[in-house]
């Protein structure tokens, strides 16, 4: 165990708990407005302070959290579930045509700015948690492909995997069998990674009105309100923020920590 | 290198012929009709199709996505359905707003990441390599819009240093890069903290390799063998994050130019898409993109301006 | 320093070659790393003109010597004793005053050519830097003198240009170029760490000739660091042994080998000279035949739209190995043998001709064919890659079970593990362990319990003991003669190393460019090799003196 994995986890954890106890309670109820405590700097009653509505900022970071949470692990289950088979695939038949088209694609990918192709997305079917999750999962496909496609090359050429086509193992098979766990660790780490860029991008695209839309609370949305009072109620727009560094923190910890712990030669995609 | 250059080049057009292709089909699904939307509902049959004519809308979508490539490839965008004017033109405004941004953030981003990732580096480990760490790992964690309200919160309202937001045009040029600086700091900083840990990571993995030792073993001194040996080494995958980095600056300009009210393609983008000004979109989306598949063919041809290994194979 | 070392066995040569004060006096240097200790108080003396070879096993400390000698011990390392080059002290010297001894007066050849060279400059540019980074010259001057090193070292503009970049020259041209920036300002003492381990035996051999030739020209100190006996008996002078961080022996190197005081060296000379004791065979029916196999790789195209430029790895090979019969294939790196290694097992296809285990083709229709494959298999080279490192060894040997159309399960399954593990000479109950609690000799005899596990007919070792120290290579040259004996294995042993191959085969295949140019008994292949590359192989490989006696054959120096 090392420092910034325990830390990392921590604050992870804090914003995990601070998600799912929403369901059942937040400090208080954020569908009634109540316009006369409207902007109320933090104190003991509010510890966050209010928002121009007059809901209590913590309430609503609760509740934001569930979106940029779920926003951003469906997202990197998106590219995981799609990037991982491509990537372990293009590097069994590597140099083949499938190769060709995943290495090629995710180039081609990696060439759009993904924002940009978030917006085209949204702009087109429309905004929405649906359409947002949808926008930064393609952009995880080819993250995970090529880091797959790497690490499984890699592999490919060591001894224990020719010791498995000499067994007659088929190339699915020892995809499966010897690739898939020997780039475990690598996936855990680059996850960790890509789960805090969704949370970025989630707030990126609900800032814009893009992500979620109102009555859903999310971190962005919260900050894009937040702009016109910042002069009036700097808190308003200091808190959602702070919410989103620490998550994204603490999320950048772990992955740094969990490859210290598994193995600090792992490379991680950087983007 | 010739050959190098020319399979460069294929895979520059491909790439941009798909792009085009993809835009083109995604745009082409969105639901609604451009000419009755521009119309009103009580728009009359006979007055939508002569606008659909006009628009060129009547078409077959294998014409319309020739004549849409065809047009760009000659200055030609189309004609905005909102504003009947050529899409070109206000594209050009915003360009003079948007790409100097971007350029200017990236410059700022090279500058502050390139010392601060060698100065990590070279005291790997120690107090110096911890606290450039923990800036970066807090830089990467900022979200760049919420960094810009804070830059407008502390140098706009309380010290008033700069303006809040607004551009007042390349006429005067100093005023037009001081409205420039806010958002390029608020771009620049969190993209620097990523490159300055690329800068690092790589530049020890290049200090262990083998070459440095014989370079060590010749005479020259931990700082000569990082400088002569280790730099140009440690540049080849700085430079890949470099031009990625360019993409996410054009993307995020469009996010910063909203904080700071600035009359960018951001704000032309966003314009469109409330008032389903598809073509606008389209053309503005694949301008950007161009952008950024031939900034990444600038950087395969740096490639093979560093690495001799790149200009003799393949 | 605190505590004094042991008196050296080799302190009588102190006062032999001490006539004038020795240029190297390595006085009783510790390193230790952490705390752990990884030299224990060595002494040592080199004299201007003299090659002195530090040997031993991984981890005895021989590279340690050399770097601690260089003041490039790791970070944390901390050395004590003494280190006095023409008498004075190096290690408590300030890093800029070593970087000015670094590269004049101590060169460095390092053993992987391959990455030892910053892939970004030209040869000539980085020798020149030696000369440049001392001010030794102006840039005009050690332009000069950079190419004249070149051309010394056997690299003339006129055959390879100097304005070449690493990756467009050969192993042994890179190596050479590493020798030229090493001795460019010509330094008093050379530090050369397995310069030639990772070459080719011919290459090596011209190595060690330049070597030697640049000694006696300079009349530099040569300290050689080597885990190979046979070369520290072609080039030394002098010999130290070293194990586990002490230098056990030291002596004029013909002395020396003519009487082993200390028991480990007598082990190391043992094991490098060792042979299995082969039983006799009758030879049988023929068992696998190549017959006129060529292997052809579609190499990059010429220019942009030219043709595919091709590369002939196996071209036009035919042997029989029979029933029972025990063959080796030596060969060069690059010479095609792995190529054919990989055919023969039926994991790539042949651009033509055929190969058959008892009459059926290993490879059909695109598909290998996996009922002749479960009759054959292979032993690879590489201890630690062999393995993957997330199962357990049972899992780990008992992969070769696919193969079989009713694998045995349960205690037929274990019966299978345990009589394997026990063949080779491990325990039954290593089974539940996982691959990284073995040491390298281990790890090889479970890769051949993997091997044997269903019974082949046929195995391919595959380079199978050359990562191996000599000791453990010898004792696994005995298990895979006593398995021979035991199961009747019929085997292709593949090696670039000529003196294992004599020792565990009946017959020899020689292979070059693709082509086997001699085959025939071992000991007639040996003894008299017909081909002129089988004599320029032999020739080129370093032997050892043939008995720890009385020797002619020492180098007179």
């Amino acid at each position: 165990m090392n420092r910034s994995l325990i830390l990392g986890a921590a604050l992870t954890a804090i914003f995990l708990v601070a998600a799912a106890l929403s369901f059942l309670w937040t400090p208080y109820d954020t569908e009634t407005l109540v316009i006369a405590n409207r902007l109320k700097p933090p104190s003991a009653v509010h510890w966050l302070g209010t928002d121009h509505f007059g809901r209590d900022i913590l309430s609503m970071i609760m509740l934001g959290a569930r979106t940029s949470i779920a926003v951003a692990l469906v997202a990197v289950g998106i590219g995981m579930g799609l990037g991982v088979p491509l990537g372990l695939a293009a590097a069994a038949h590597k140099g083949g045509w499938l190769d060709e088209v995943i290495s090629r694609g995710g180039d081609l990918v990696f060439a759009f700015p993904s924002l940009v192709i978030a917006i085209l997305i949204t702009a087109v079917f429309g905004p929405g948690a649906t359409n947002a999750i949808i926008a930064i999962g393609i952009f995880n496909i080819p993250v995970f492909a090529r880091l797959t496609r790497g690490a499984a090359l890699s592999l490919w050429t060591r001894e224990f995997v020719l010791a498995a086509r000499v067994a007659g193992k088929n190339r699915a098979r020892i995809s499966v069998e010897h690739i898939l766990p020997n780039v475990m660790n690598l996936l855990i780490v680059q996850g960790t990674i890509q789960f805090s860029l969704g949370i970025l991008a989630e707030a990126g695209l609900s800032y814009v009105g893009l992500g979620a839309q109102p009555p859903i609370p999310s971190w962005g949305r919260m900050l894009a309100d937040a702009q016109t009072m910042v002069t009036l109620a700097p808190h308003v727009a200091i808190m959602p923020g702070l919410a989103i560094v620490l998550m994204v923190l603490g999320l950048n910890l772990m992955g740094d920590g969990l490859r210290d712990a598994l193995d600090p030669r792992l490379k991680v995609l950087r983007t | 290198m010739l050959a190098y250059l020319a399979k460069r080049l294929v895979s520059l057009a491909v790439s941009l012929a798909v792009a085009s292709l993809v835009i083109f089909l995604v745009v082409e699904v969105a639901p609604g009709d451009p000419a009755s939307y521009m119309l009103g509902i009580n728009a009359r049959p006979d007055t939508v199709a002569a606008l659909r004519a006009e628009l060129g809308l009547d078409l077959s979508k294998p014409e319309r996505y020739v004549a849409w490539v065809g047009g760009m490839l000659t200055g030609d965008f189309g004609t905005s359905y909102t504003y009947r004017t050529p899409v070109s033109q206000m594209v050009a405004d915003r360009l003079w707003v948007s790409l100097p941004l971007a350029l200017y953030a990236l410059s700022l981003s090279t500058l502050i990441a390139f010392p601060a990732g060698l100065y990590a580096a070279s005291r790997r480990g120690r107090m110096g390599d911890a606290a450039v760490m923990g800036a970066t790992q807090l830089g990467v964690a900022v979200p760049n819009f919420w960094f810009a309200m804070l830059l407008v919160l502390l140098f706009a309202i309380k010290l008033g240093w700069f303006a809040a937001g607004g551009f007042p045009g390349w006429d005067e040029p100093l005023q037009a890069i001081k409205a420039l600086t806010l958002p390029a700091i608020a771009l620049a900083l969190p993209q620097a903290a990523i490159l300055a840990r690329v800068m690092r990571s790589s530049l020890i993995d290049i200090l262990g390799e083998d070459f440095i030792r014989t370079a060590r073993a010749k005479g020259l001194s931990p700082g000569q063998a990082l400088r002569r040996h280790g730099l140009r080494n440690a540049l080849i995958p700085v430079l890949t994050i470099v031009g990625l980095q360019f993409s996410f600056l054009l993307a995020g300009a469009i996010i910063i130019e909203q904080v700071f009210f600035l009359p960018g393609l951001g704000r032309l983008i966003f314009q469109s898409i409330t008032q389903r000004d598809l073509i606008v979109v389209e053309s503005v989306v694949m301008l950007l993109v161009f952008a950024v598949i031939v900034v990444n063919f600038l950087v395969d041809l740096a490639y093979a301006a560093v690495d001799p290994r790149l200009r003799t194979r393949r | 320093m605190t505590s004094s070392g042991p008196k050296y066995p080799g302190g009588a040569e102190r006062s032999e070659a001490g006539a004038e004060p020795p240029l190297l006096d390595v006085d009783r240097l510790s390193v230790t790393i952490g705390g752990k200790t990884i030299l224990h108080a060595i002494s040592l003396q080199i004299a201007a003109g003299e090659i002195v070879a530090l040997t031993g096993e991984s981890g005895s400390g021989k590279s340690m010597t050399a770097l601690a000698t260089m003041g490039l011990l790791p970070g944390r390392a901390r050395a004590s004793g003494a280190l006095r080059l023409d008498g004075r002290d190096l290690l408590p010297l300030t890093e800029p005053q070593l970087c000015a001894i670094r590269g004049k007066q101590i060169g460095m050849i390092f053993q992987e050519p391959m990455t030892a060279l910053n892939p970004l400059q030209t040869i000539h540019t980085q020798v020149a830097e030696t000369i440049l980074i001392h001010g030794a010259a102006s840039r005009a001057e050690a332009s000069r003198i950079a190419a004249d090193t070149l051309a010394r070292v056997g690299l003339p503009p006129d055959r390879i240009s100097h304005d070449r970049y690493p990756h467009e020259l050969s192993g042994g041209q890179r190596q050479r170029v590493i020798i030229a920036m090493a001795i460019a300002l010509r330094p008093k003492l050379l530090i050369a760490d397995e310069p030639t381990t990772a070459l080719d035996v011919t290459t090596q051999a011209q190595i060690l000739t330049l070597l030697k030739r640049l000694v006696r020209e300079d009349g530099m100190a040569l300290m050689m660091i080597t885990h190979d006996l046979a070369v520290v008996h072609d080039m030394a002078d002098r010999i130290a042994v070293m194990k586990d961080g002490e230098i056990v022996e030291t002596g004029p190197t013909r002395a020396l080998f003519a009487n082993m005081r200390h028991p480990y060296t007598r082990a190391l000379f043992e094991a490098s000279r060792h042979r299995a004791v082969l039983h006799r065979r009758e030879a049988a029916e023929p068992l696998l035949r190549v017959a006129q196999v060529h292997r052809v790789y579609p190499g990059p195209r010429q220019g942009l739209f030219g043709p595919r430029s091709v590369t002939q790895a196996v071209r036009g090979v035919s042997f029989d190995i029979a029933r029972g019969e025990r063959v080796g294939l030596v060969g060069e790196s690059g010479c095609g043998k792995s190529t054919l290694t990989r055919a023969i097992l039926g994991l790539e296809p042949v651009t033509s001709g055929t190969i058959t285990l008892d009459g059926h083709p290993v490879f059909t229709h695109g598909h290998p064919n996996l009922s002749v494959r479960r009759r054959m298999q292979v032993v690879f080279q590489d201890p630690y890659g062999s393995f993957n490192p997330r199962h357990r060894v049972d899992r780990l040997i008992t992969e070769p079970f696919h193969l079989l159309p009713d694998p045995p399960r349960g205690a037929a399954r274990d019966m299978a593990i345990d009589e394997a593990l026990s063949a080779v000479g491990l325990s039954p109950d290593d089974r539940h362990k996982h691959i990284h609690a073995f040491s390298g000799g281990q790890r090889q005899r479970l890769a051949i319990a993997r091997a044997l596990i269903i019974r082949p007919e046929l195995i391919l070792f595959d380079e199978a003991v050359s990562a191996l120290d000599v000791r453990v290579r010898a004792q696994i040259l005995d298990l895979i003669a006593q398995l021979s004996r035991d199961y009747g294995l019929t085997y292709l042993f593949i090696s670039h190393d000529l003196s294992v191959v004599r020792g565990i085969t009946d017959r020899v295949l020689v292979m070059q460019a693709g082509q086997i140019v001699e085959q025939g008994p071992t000991d007639r292949v040996f003894d008299a090799p017909e081909h002129p590359y089988t004599r320029q192989l032999i020739a080129a490989a370093p032997v050892l003196p043939e008995t720890g006696g009385h020797d002619a054959a020492a180098p007179a120096h």
